[in-house]
């Protein structure tokens, strides 16, 4: 199928930014990699910032464990804003005309 | 709350890989594939919610339902309509969530396109639709969400009756029979039948049932043979009110759909007073007849006949007479005599017009709804003397409480 065909060359994409070695073509990489996986690629400029603050912020730091930590964290935040978002349409939706 | 799809699980697994193995050999490179990849899923989920929020706001459905009141256990066909925009990259698909009280499944409707069902409502009362489900996906995420501000129209269902079992008399009109008080040429038995919800618990036959172990009722000859043209006198405006006026509809749109469902066909007479408003010939539409009857509301007959009567009122006004005698019997029966002389010459166009439309018909019975109890019931008594210089049988069916017994009608029912 063309979803796991598509998955299979991300995951071929993966081990190659894990190869590079350099945390610079690491992100070439992984931008072209993404970027191949994607079918619809409008709004993917939202997500190459995202990437480029990731990778500046592991080599500044140096650190793997506590940049894993951080975007974890903010991940989480994200995911409370989503949740929020959904209860509010949930509020909306259970409303009688 | 949006739930991942198969390829999001998979990329989730990546990552969790990823993260093992930045951690375990300290690689920043895989650190970064780890992190980017639960950043691409975390935007993939942003998109998926804000297309998700875009196409339910712009949810716009058109509901229609053939009777919005109608019998407990009766059918209603419903036809739904719904519109939204479409975020590009994914996929809609919408489905309606019948009353809590209804049978039926509704199918899973496609955006923009008609889709229709048909649902039994089994409890009385009113309810009201649940609402619409909209599921949406694409290649990450899915959602389901309950829209229910999408509930109209409401629906009122009238319990099936129990009057004869409570003894009551009660007035107005009620939706089953409870009282066949006069039979001039009385049905006979043609057969019997398993008792179904909605039977008259006065057609049950008691002792068959003992004997079978199970309820079963009488089909009445003058009852079930036959093509049966529906007479419909429709309410006046200001008689009773509104209830009284949807309970009418009930009973003559359960009536309608009898009549479909037992023949394949019907056809349709309604008027007000002595005027025609509708006249369906013969018709296997059921939404036609249904659709007919809902665009003639209640209104205030335009034409009286009580000074026009036609030959068969005259008539009936002649054969009344004032007692054994004295000055008033004696002046009714020269009455009497008169209005016979003059019966025959007496010419009404709303008779023609209502023999007309019974020449037009194959029917041989005539069941005439009316839901007068008090006024002028000339049109009646024109309409079912046309219909027996026709051969033609009349069930009269009208609320409890009717006074005089029309000339011609072979049997009469409290509705």
């Amino acid at each position: 199928m063309e979803a796991d065909r598509r998955f299979l060359l991300l995951c071929g994409g993966e081990v190659l930014v894990v190869a590079a070695g350099n945390i610079l073509a690491a992100l070439v990489l992984q931008v072209i990699v993404l970027a191949a996986f994607l079918e619809d690629r409008r709004g993917y400029w939202v997500l190459v910032p995202a990437a480029v603050l990731y990778a500046a912020a592991i080599a500044a730091s140096g650190h793997v464990l506590l940049t894993l930590l951080g975007l974890a964290a903010a991940l989480g935040c994200g995911y409370l804003v989503l949740t929020l978002y959904d209860y509010r349409l949930t509020l909306w939706a259970g409303e009688r005309a | 709350m949006i739930r991942p799809t198969r390829t999001t699980g998979g990329i989730a697994a990546l990552a969790l890989a990823l993260t093992a193995t930045a951690l375990l050999l300290d690689n920043p490179a895989a650190a970064l594939a780890a992190g980017s990849l639960c950043l691409f899923l975390f935007w993939r989920a942003w998109h998926f919610d804000r297309d998700f929020r875009t196409a339910a706001a712009s949810l716009a459905v058109e509901r229609e339902v053939d009777r919005v009141i109608l019998r407990q256990g009766a059918e209603a066909h419903v036809r739904l309509t719904v519109d939204l925009a479409i975020p590009h990259g994914m996929e809609v698909r919408l489905r309606d969530v019948p009353p809590a009280v209804a049978a039926g499944e509704a199918p899973f409707c496609e955006p923009g396109r008609t889709a229709a069902y048909t649902i039994r409502l089994l409890a009385h009362g009113r309810t009201a639709f649940g609402g619409i489900v909209l599921s949406a996906r694409d290649a990450y995420f899915s959602s389901d969400l309950l829209v229910r501000r999408f509930s109209a129209p409401s629906l009122r269902i009238f319990p099936v009756g129990t009057a004869e079992a409570s003894g009551e008399k009660r007035a107005g009109i009620s939706n089953t029979e409870v009282d066949r008080r006069s039979a001039l040429e009385g049905p006979s038995v043609r057969g019997f039948r398993r008792y179904q919800v909605g039977d008259g618990l006065g057609r049950i036959d008691w002792k068959v049932s003992a004997r079978r172990g199970a309820l079963y009722v009488r089909e009445m000859t003058g009852l079930e043979s036959g093509i049966p043209l529906l007479v419909v006198d429709l309410p006046m405006r200001q008689e009773n009110g509104p209830e009284f006026s949807e309970r009418y509809t009930m009973v003559v749109c359960d009536a309608v759909e009898r009549a479909m469902e037992s023949r394949e066909g019907c056809s349709l007479l309604i008027i007000t007073g002595g005027e025609i408003l509708r006249f369906l010939p013969w018709t296997e539409n059921l939404r036609e007849v249904l659709s007919a009857l809902g665009e003639v509301a209640p209104a205030e007959p335009r034409v009286s006949l009580y000074r026009a009567p036609g030959p068969a009122v005259l008539a009936a006004r002649a054969r009344l007479r004032g007692g054994d005698g004295g000055r008033e019997g004696t002046y009714l029966a020269r009455l009497g005599g008169v209005l016979a002389a003059f019966a025959a010459e007496s010419r009404s166009p709303f008779g023609a017009a209502v023999g007309k439309a019974l020449d037009r018909v194959e029917a041989t019975e005539v069941h005439l709804y009316t839901p007068l109890v008090r006024g002028d019931r000339s049109h009646l008594a024109q309409v079912t003397h046309q219909a027996k210089i026709r051969g033609m049988q009349v069930v009269l069916r009208a609320p409890a409480g009717w006074p005089v017994v029309i000339p011609g009608v072979d049997i009469m029912e409290v509705i």
